[in-house]
């Protein structure tokens, strides 16, 4: 009994330490030793990345993460006095909204580095750029489906497929920004009959996320799943046995490869507005594209590098090599609010 | 027994400034941008979305109100093996997120699951169950405390009458404990409107999902507000029809410590029924999905950080627990009093618990970056420069976003228990002679100071496990353990949230023993008081 009101008195006096130690914020003017990243990627695998940064240049990084749409919240609160120097989202569609509400400056041309970044995967000016990607994939399982029959998104929502399709809810951005493309590609109405035969397709409601759907195929709960590539990469390397048996028992196809390209998202930053350390923020906006920064996303998130480097990923390298969609991804913010509604109005929930 | 005027009038100023965030979405909700979208929404999925919402509320409800009622009763009345440590186990589940078991029981249970032989926890009839499994325990330690104060007269004489347990116990317990049944199950209705996660992952949208992505989808924060309020507004009103309702059924039997009942021991089959039935909910609600992110975690990589992260959930929830109980005893006399304003307030406060935590947490962005601007302007005048903090980067900040959003958790049991102090109590004090001071620490006191530890109780398992406040609002570099678990479990790396999400619950075990002993002790000296005073 008295072990644990000491317990809590010792905690209480250490959270009122804790309190005044964080109440102050990280100073705004100092001198470009630190860097204030505000992030929505949350891998713990970014602290090596972090750290590599630091090593390098001796600049401390500090994190705040969040959901995109919070941290835009967040830096528009704080308005002029927001201490962010870098912004990093996980969708081209939350970026797009950041520049929309004014939180980037354009980032130079980082040593160069800008413009080895493919076109199609930067700001049109220069605000942000994407420095990974995903792409959004058909998984399937070889022995039930052929791998022809889903040569494309379009296939999806063919009668054939009837009761055999998998996929997550479409709150997953990855969804909206797949029909946002379509939508760009097809037009709007083509887009909306493509979602409205895709859950006449579907085998269950939209449950779980990209891994279930795929632990689904597998199970023989469905044929084929649309899902983005790490997840399959991830179940490779897991260590795990059952999920290597998944991995095993389903293929992989990229679609549309000679009919506009996959479909593909990015991590993506810019510099802040406001940035009070903008050296500093430029050097980690460079790093990024750094032979060691580049390596990194491919190698412990299993994402594509958005340069064309060499990097080592077993899994990674076993699905080859695809064509992917063209499309500028600040398209894929434009059209997020109209595909969302598709999604509504087709009772994709 | 009430505040006097003055002091009133500082609850309510008090418990308007919790409200100042949920006030702050309101604004929004009125004088945001409007769009088409909530007319598209009418359109499209406004039926399905209100569908899920109340057949997951329905069954969130009825699933938490039958476990908690039952599990408290037999604890409070009846002695069987195992009962001591079943009284603060039943407690437990509250620790684990409803994301989490639900993420748990729908791995366990899809077709290539383990489990794959029982039905998938899934669609609106499974997320109920999720959250009534692991919310039930607010019913259950509201109504345990209930149950244990509660006078035995009425249900001794109701037996003695003919009537079989289970009759004596719907007639006559249950009604007299109804005041505790209702905030539990109202603490319990918030929680799951306001979920997103869960219902989500289980494919059952919600209201609280029209609103993500009214913000998300479409960038639109005012709409979000609006469904917010939408959201809050029917909440209130079930909380006000059940309060209307309640108030016409009035009784004011004798209660207090008037006769605390001896438990009746059971034998046999009868205790191995009794163990059983209060064993399921904590396996079904923190063991099974607990153990099995448990057994993910196996094949997983230690997350980084997790004894730092520990420190400052740990610092946080104490500091909020004891700030938020002492706010919920204040909140409770205003509410005592009947004056209309320390009872609006109070209830407004109290509100915040139902708007789903992201919109929450923009509540209070705007409250600060408002406050923020008004002290920069001052400090400007006065100084010659900006105020020298920035407000949104501060633990305190964070605090302040918590109280505002658990007001609920902290206001209900101090509630409840002061309900028990009736006015016959309270009138017989009096009438002894006892000065207005003396009432308070003799009879309101001893009532009042368990419902305060349990709304500490409450506000600490809250704070461990928030989320959306804790991610946009922290200082930089500042995890939690609640941050690092969903992190991961976005992340679909359900093995690697296991250890966070354990290490929550194994810290809400010492603050459940402590506040279920010093509760007991209680009980025990009230008993002893009693006995001396019939010698």
């Amino acid at each position: 009994m008295i072990q644990i009101r000491r317990l809590f008195a010792s905690s209480a006096l250490f959270g009122a330490l804790t309190l005044t130690a964080c109440a102050p914020a990280p100073s705004e003017n100092a001198a470009n030793d630190e860097l204030n990243l505000y992030t929505a990627r949350h891998y713990a695998s970014d602290d090596a990345v972090y750290a590599a940064f630091t090593e390098a240049t001796g600049i401390e990084v500090n994190v705040v993460e969040a959901s995109g749409d919070l941290l835009i919240e967040r830096i528009r609160a704080d308005g002029a006095r927001s201490p962010a120097d870098v912004i990093i989202t996980v969708d081209a569609g939350r970026l797009h909204r950041a520049a929309e509400a004014g939180l980037f400056q354009p980032v130079g041309d980082l040593g160069g580095a800008l413009g080895s970044v493919p076109a199609n995967l930067r700001h049109p000016d220069g605000l942000w750029f994407g420095f990974s990607t995903r792409a959004r994939v058909m998984v399937y399982a070889p022995d039930r489906i052929d791998a022809a029959q889903i040569s494309t998104y379009e296939d999806l929502a063919d009668e054939a497929l009837r009761g055999r399709i998998c996929v997550r809810s479409s709150n997953n951005v990855y969804n909206i920004s797949l029909l946002a493309a379509l939508i760009e590609r097809v037009g709007a109405e083509a887009a909306e009959a493509w979602a409205a035969g895709v859950v006449a397709n579907l085998a269950r409601p939209p449950q779980g996320g990209d891994t279930d759907q795929i632990r689904a195929v597998a199970a023989g709960e469905c044929d084929v799943a649309l899902v983005n590539h790490y997840y399959l990469g991830r179940l490779a390397n897991t260590g795990a046995e059952a999920d290597l048996a998944v991995f095993e028992a389903v293929d992989l196809v990229f679609p549309n490869q000679n009919a506009g390209g996959a479909h593909v998202n990015i991590s993506g930053a810019g510099l802040a507005a406001g940035a009070p350390n903008r050296e500093a923020a430029e050097a980690f906006l460079a790093f990024l594209l750094s032979e060691t920064g580049q390596r990194a996303f491919p190698e412990l998130t299993n994402e594509y590098p958005a340069l064309d480097i060499a990097y080592h990923n077993p899994a990674l390298e076993g699905f080859g090599t695809f064509e992917g969609d063209p499309l500028n991804v600040s398209a894929l913010g434009e059209r997020a609010a109209e595909a969302q509604r598709i999604f509504d109005r087709v009772g994709w929930p | 027994m009430t505040l006097r005027p003055n002091a009133n009038a500082l609850a309510a100023l008090a418990a308007l400034a919790i409200a100042a965030p949920l006030l702050a979405v309101v604004a929004l909700a009125v004088f945001g941008a409007w769009t088409d979208y909530l007319a598209h929404l009418a359109e499209t999925r406004l039926t399905d979305y209100l569908a899920n919402t109340a057949i997951v509320a329905l069954c969130a409800c009825a699933t938490a109100g039958i476990v908690g009622a039952v599990s408290a009763w037999l604890v409070a009345r009846y002695a069987f093996p195992g009962r001591a440590q079943l009284e603060w186990l039943l407690a437990l589940p509250l620790a684990m997120p409803a994301y989490a078991a639900a993420y748990a029981w729908f791995d366990l249970t899809q077709a290539a699951g383990p489990l794959g032989f029982l039905p998938t926890v899934r669609g609106p009839v499974g997320a109920g169950f999720i959250f009534g499994l692991t919310l039930y325990p607010y019913v259950y330690l509201l109504m345990r405390e209930t149950f244990a104060g509660q006078s035995s007269d009425a249900y001794d004489a109701a037996r003695t009458l003919g009537a079989g347990p289970a009759r004596a116990f719907t007639r006559i317990a249950l009604p007299m404990a109804r005041p505790a049944l209702a905030a539990g199950l109202g603490l319990v209705l918030m929680e799951t409107m306001a979920d997103f996660g869960a219902v989500v992952h289980l494919g059952a949208p919600t209201l609280s999902v029209a609103l993500v992505r009214a913000w998300a989808g479409e960038g639109s924060s005012p709409d979000a507000a609006r469904l917010a309020v939408l959201l809050v507004t029917i909440t209130f009103l079930i909380l006000f029809i059940e309060r209307a309702q309640r108030r016409r059924a009035r009784q004011h039997a004798a209660s207090g410590r008037v006769k605390p009942p001896r438990r009746v021991r059971l034998g046999g089959g009868a205790a191995l029924a009794a163990l059983a039935i209060c064993a399921i909910p904590i396996l079904a609600g923190l063991v099974i999905p607990m153990a099995r992110l448990g057994w993910l975690a196996l094949d997983a990589p230690v997350a980084r950080g997790l004894g730092e992260a520990a420190i400052n959930a740990l610092s946080l929830a104490v500091i909020t627990a004891l700030i938020a109980a002492a706010f919920g005893i204040v909140a409770a006399y205003a509410l005592r009093s009947r004056r209309p304003l320390g009872v609006a307030a109070a209830r407004l406060a109290g509100l915040g618990y139902a708007v789903p935590g992201a919109v929450a947490a923009l509540g209070v962005l705007i409250v600060f970056g408002q406050l923020q601007s008004g002290l920069d302007a001052l400090w400007t005048s006065a100084f010659g420069q900006s105020f020298p903090f920035l407000l949104t980067a501060g633990a305190a900040t964070l605090v302040f976003a918590y109280l505002s959003r658990f007001a609920a958790a902290a206001i209900g049991p101090s509630e409840s228990a002061l309900s028990r102090v009736t006015p016959s109590l309270e009138g017989a004090a009096r009438s002894l002679g006892a000065g207005p001071r003396r009432v308070i620490t003799q009879v309101h006191w001893p009532i009042l100071s368990s419902g305060a530890l349990l709304a500490g109780l409450l506000v600490f398992v809250e704070v461990l496990k928030e989320l959306p406040a804790t991610m946009i609002l922290r200082p930089f570099n500042f995890d939690t353990l609640a941050v690092i678990a969903h992190n991961y479990a976005s992340d679909e790396r359900l093995g690697e949230a296991a250890l966070p999400a354990l290490l929550i619950a194994i810290f809400c075990l010492p603050a459940m023993v402590f506040v279920a002993r010093r509760i007991t002790r209680q009980e025990r000296r009230a008993e002893r008081q009693l006995a001396t005073e019939l010698g």
